[in-house]
């Protein structure tokens, strides 16, 4: 463990049902903690009796595991002398201190990070990528890349994590399909293609190239389920002996398009007449596909041929098994998964020492030159080190109510007892706010299933602990140092859009509601608890099925009792869609301060910009300026001047000056953009967020006297001119809509759009998967019409089509709030759920007259 | 009818004048306005005084949000309006005198001693003050110094400076606002103290010589106009460490102050002040910008 360049840290990411849990299985196997037998089928790291019945994962699990591998024997490119040098001196430091356990320079820790692959726990998958370097991507060879694939790739590129692949389920293309061997070819070919697709897309220079090539070992291929995987590299290795070439050169050879003509013994690249096969179907995917069809086909006599021929011998017991049980013990014992992933996860991805030299710029939120953040870009383990440890989640513990708090130290070592300063993410450096200084109760490693003390924990590993969970909610920041930043918050790809309201069913149980509630927020990352006005109290998810697991956990686990639940509800966007007819007035309550404010929309792009970060509030003004100009048309002089972004001081709402030569305006900015947040939290319609307003300040009367401005004059009447000045300029709910990805049969697809329909659902795309009847539809899907859409859907077309649905996007409603129609509709619903005063918000309750 | 807006001094329920009480004794409805400034008397003893018991305590949300409250009946009968001290100098009541006139209400005002005037005990003569200031509370983020060019244009002119001290009552916690609830902080009175603090700050960050901490002759005051009235006179570093008692607290600013001025305030000055007076020709030279002392 103090060896940080043998510490590889990674994730498991893919697609919802690309055998992620499977393959995990492989590696736990190897580390000798379950057995073979058992492996591909036991799921070791879904730990949760649901998760297990359902057959799903749905928390991320951290395993850290030790392996042994001889790096020398097996590598080609090798470190680089100065990281050998460092692991050299590493080793023997580590030898003098501890004899009683092994350890060379050919022991590898792994911190193995499993994550859920449905869409609705992405934010798992968010908490995962960021304790970790490096992320084993999962594709099912059959399905290809999907677009959960897509998003938790891209969101690991983003988080600067290096990828390497993973072909799986080639099983059920053998056997499934009998694909032959140069379908099978292509259709690796297909979804090695589509990774550095995305890769190429959302490309980061900071972390270099990261297309993944076979031929650079960094794929896989095999079977999760079968415990059998093969890189080139694992068949150059024989080949290259044969044909007395090294290995390097024998792997390029084994994809693409180079063929052996056996005639002339030569290598060639060129296959005019057809009549030669690829050297990889000849020499990799030919064998398999033999061997399967002889296994399957019980050709006892070949079979044992052939398995001599590989060099696999089977114990007496073995020799009685047949069909797929005798295929998977083969397999298991010809190509290995465990080796396999474990060489690739090694060779291919990055020690904490390589990886954190270019992550540290997008985990620090201090000046890059400090103490902590040089600890961190040189993953200092050394005694008086700098500590900086991120909290990326909170796991439940065996005592209930209590979590450990799960996390990757970035430098120096967390021990027991140590005192530490505790930062909660709203931590402002120099402030008290959001700061515990306290001692670390105890430090753990996960295990899976279970939890090993250890002292202490040098830089570069994932571990948890004990203690924390009494200060921070979800996530944070431990560090030593007194001027140390906290590490960025995490962003997530999904955001809570379905809520719904929980109230005990013996009211007596309400304390035991508010307390299970609060252990909820903890043990989720993404999960949002919080009371209404009326006193409701609130859970808001990413999806159904995120609610319904949130729900299960609360009643089964946090509180004990059952709760009766209200129908979901849907997070609504309160909007404007055209300029202001008027330019609006609000005056202070003492009447001596008037503010002049028009309103108008940004559009969708600029909104969009501003939830990806790309314009945001702390960037610089002439920069952005000159940016907002060219991409989204506005006046550069005006773009320099926006006072502040809400709700939450970075929302996609904007707060413009564009007064001119206005005394003493300064001293009531604060108040203004007080009083702008509180407008875009809770709008005028029905106290919902706003989106895509901006507010220009036209003009401003202030008394002479500074206590006359003062806050308690300035915040209300700015948030009153906001409202005044949004309802005159067309104002709008938006909606939430989901991107609906159906996979159906063609037979099943004309249900499939008849469900759609019925909940003004529209399939914007259609695609035939290449091979396959199936049809990948794409359709809109508003998420207030979703509520049992899986189930109805499953219902309509006999349980063939597959929804997958992910948030996507923020539509207008249909009619006009005054004129009635579907937006007026939910506003009058929204106002009678939260209890507020019946009927749509007169104008002229916040437009105060000259 | 009327609406009477009666001034009702600086101390206790027994400043108001003879005319304004006649008034607040025939009047149908009285209001006490609660929040610009406070007596040193609960409504307790000023009922008892009036001899009536239905005075309407008015909070600033009241006057501010709900003034045709007290203009409107008005029409129908007599109202009186009470304010601390006198009702048109330092307060911002001149909006409900507007929307009564607007309702064509008649108004009448009824005046009484304000601080604005009591300053002139301590021997600085009103004729010789500038434009009044308010000093408000610093916070975090909040820390509005536009008195400061007010002070720094009175002290060119030679003028003294009246600095009112600020007064939150009833004040929300705007965090909490922002979440939608209205929770009211405790009442603060600024004291003389923090306001020789916050000085003393802004022209360090400012930086202008408008005054000059260790040097500048200023006046503090607390509890103008009742018994206990204190008033000490010293340099802003001097004030800023002497004990004033409670609210409510101003203070002066000097400028060039006047033989008899300087006569009228050496009882008040604090033994050894290293205060300096500035008489013209020694602050300011011929073109009229400061010098350095």
């Amino acid at each position: 463990m103090d060896l940080k360049h043998n510490i590889r840290s990674m994730s498991v990411i893919a697609h919802v049902d690309h055998g992620k849990t499977t393959l995990t299985d492989s590696l736990v196997q190897k580390a000798g903690i379950i057995s073979s037998k058992a492996a591909g089928g036991m799921r070791y790291t879904d730990t949760r009796k649901d998760e297990a019945e359902r057959g799903i994962t749905i928390k991320s699990t951290g395993i850290s595991m030790f392996f042994e591998y001889d790096i020398k024997a097996g590598e080609v490119a090798g470190l680089s002398e100065e990281e050998e040098a460092a692991q050299k001196a590493a080793v023997e430091e580590a030898m003098e201190g501890d004899s009683n356990v092994k350890i060379s320079e050919n022991s590898y820790l792994i911190n193995l990070i499993d994550s859920p692959g449905h869409v609705d726990f992405s934010s798992e998958v968010t908490a995962a990528l960021r304790v970790t370097d490096g992320a084993l991507v999962v594709v099912d060879t059959i399905d290809g890349v999907c677009v959960q694939t897509e998003t938790v790739l891209r969101q690991a590129i983003s988080e600067r994590v290096r990828p390497v692949l993973m072909v799986n389920k080639v099983d059920r293309a053998l056997l499934e399909l009998q694909l032959p061997a140069e379908e099978l070819y292509q259709a690796f070919c297909r979804s090695i293609e589509s990774v550095n697709v995305i890769v190429a897309m959302y490309n980061d220079e900071a972390l270099g190239d990261v297309q993944v090539d076979p031929t650079k070992g960094t794929v896989a291929f095999g079977s999760g389920l079968h415990q059998w995987a093969f890189t080139l590299k694992r068949f150059a290795k024989t080949y290259g002996a044969k044909f007395n070439v090294s290995e390097e050169k024998m792997m390029a050879k084994l994809w693409g398009d180079w063929y052996f003509d056996p005639n002339r013994k030569v290598w060639t690249s060129q296959n005019k007449d057809g009549t030669l096969e690829r050297a990889f179907c000849q020499f990799i995917a030919t064998p398999i596909t033999t061997l399967f069809e002889a296994i399957m086909s019980e050709k006892h006599g070949k079979v044992k041929k052939m398995l001599k021929a590989i060099g696999v011998e089977l114990k007496n017991d073995e020799k009685e098994l047949v069909g797929k049980q005798l295929l998977k013990r083969v397999m298991q014992k010809w190509l290995p998964a465990g080796d396999t992933v474990l060489e690739m996860i090694v060779l291919h991805l990055p020690s904490p020492a390589t990886a954190q030299k270019y992550r540290v710029d997008t985990l620090y939120n201090g000046p890059l030159d400090d103490a902590t953040a040089t600890a961190i870009r040189n993953c200092d383990t050394s005694e008086n080190a700098p500590l900086c440890m991120y909290i990326s989640k909170m796991v439940p513990t065996s005592d209930k109510g209590r979590f450990y708090g799960f996390g990757r130290v970035f430098s120096g070592t967390i021990a027991t007892g140590q005192k530490v300063r505790i930062l909660g993410p709203n931590y402002v450096p120099g402030k008290k706010t959001d700061l515990w200084v306290k001692n670390i109760q105890r430090t753990v490693i996960m295990m899976g299933r279970y939890t090993e003390q250890v002292a202490d924990i040098p830089a570069g590993n994932t571990c948890a602990l004990v203690g924390v969970d009494q200060y921070l909610l979800k996530s944070g920041t431990i560090v030593t140092e007194e001027d140390a930043c906290t590490i960025k918050t995490m962003k997530f790809s999904v955001s809570p859009v379905v809520r719904c309201a929980v109230e005990p069913k013996n009211s007596a149980d309400l304390p035991k509601l508010v307390e299970g509630m609060k252990r909820l927020a903890k043990s989720d990352p993404m999960v949002l608890c919080y009371t209404e006005e009326s006193g409701e109290h609130i859970i808001a998810c990413s999806g159904e099925l995120h609610l319904e697991i949130c729900l299960q956990d609360l009643q089964q686990d946090f509180m004990g009792t059952e709760v009766k639940v209200s129908d979901p509800v849907v997070s609504f966007r309160e909007t404007c869609t055209a300029k202001s007819d008027q330019t609006c007035l609000a005056k202070s309550a003492n009447k001596h301060n008037r503010l002049f404010v028009e309103a108008d929309a940004i559009g969708p792009e600029l909104c969009t910009a501003i939830d990806d970060g790309d314009i945001n509030a702390g960037a610089d003004a002439k920069i952005q300026g000159r940016k907002m100009a060219d991409e989204f048309g506005w006046d550069v002089t005006e773009a320099r001047k926006i006072w502040a972004f809400g709700p939450e001081g970075t929302g996609p709402n904007l707060f413009v000056d564009t007064t001119k030569g206005v005394n003493y305006l300064l001293e009531i900015k604060e108040s203004v953009v007080g009083g702008f947040a509180w407008a875009t939290q809770n709008g005028p319609l029905c106290e919902e967020q706003m989106r895509g307003c901006r507010f220009n300040l036209m003009d401003v009367v202030l008394h002479a006297d500074a206590i006359h401005r003062g806050m308690g004059q300035i915040m209300p009447t700015a948030r009153r001119v906001c409202f005044s000045s949004m309802m005159t300029a067309v104002p709008n709910l938006l909606e939430p809509v989901y991107l609906c990805n159906i996979s159906v049969p063609q037979d099943a697809m004309g249900n499939v759009y008849g469900v759609l329909t019925q909940r003004r659902g529209h399939v914007f795309s259609e695609e035939q998967r290449p091979g396959t009847p199936q049809m990948t539809l794409l359709a809109y899907l508003p998420v207030m019409e979703s509520f049992g859409f899986t189930a109805d859907l499953r219902s309509n077309t006999g349980g063939k089509a597959f929804p997958q649905c992910s948030f996507d996007h923020w539509e207008p409603m249909n009619g006009t709030v005054y004129g009635g129609g579907k937006v007026a509709e939910t506003v009058l619903a929204v106002r009678k759920r939260k209890g507020l005063k019946e009927g749509i918000p007169e104008i002229s309750q916040y437009l105060d007259k000259l | 009818m009327v609406l009477y807006i009666i001034g009702l001094g600086l101390h206790d329920e027994k400043d108001v004048t003879v005319r304004g009480l006649e008034l607040i004794k025939t009047s149908e409805k009285v209001f006490l306005e609660s929040y610009t400034s406070v007596l040193s008397i609960g409504k307790e003893r000023l009922e008892r005084f009036y001899g009536r018991d239905d005075i309407v305590v008015a909070d600033r949300d009241f006057v501010e949000c709900h003034a045709e409250e007290i203009y409107l009946p008005a029409k129908d009968g007599n109202v009186s309006f009470l304010v601390v001290g006198d009702p048109v100098c330092a307060t911002t009541h001149s909006d409900i005198i507007i929307r009564a006139r607007e309702e064509n209400v008649k108004v009448e005002v009824v005046h009484n001693a304000s601080a604005m005037i009591a300053v002139g005990c301590c021997g600085l003569q009103l004729y010789n003050f500038g434009q009044t200031v308010s000093i408000p509370y610093f916070d975090e983020h909040w820390r509005p110094m536009s008195f400061y060019p007010k002070i720094k244009y009175n002290r060119r002119g030679g003028m003294h400076t009246l600095c009112l001290l600020d007064i939150k009552v009833k004040e929300p916690d705007f965090e909490a606002m922002k979440r939608g609830k209205t929770i009211y902080l405790p009442p603060r009175f600024m004291t003389v103290n923090e306001s020789s603090e916050q000085l003393i700050e802004t022209e360090r960050v400012l930086n202008e010589s408008a005054y000059i901490p260790s040097k500048t002759l200023c006046v503090g005051f607390a509890r103008l106009g009742q018994p206990d009235q204190r008033i000490i006179a010293g340099t802003l570093e001097e004030l800023k460490e002497h004990d004033f008692g409670p609210p409510l607290h101003c203070m002066v600013i000097c400028g060039e102050v006047h033989e008899m001025e300087l006569e009228a305030l050496r009882p008040h000055l604090i033994e050894n002040s290293k205060s300096q007076i500035d008489s013209e020709g020694e602050l300011f030279d011929r073109n009229g910008s400061f010098k350095q002392c």
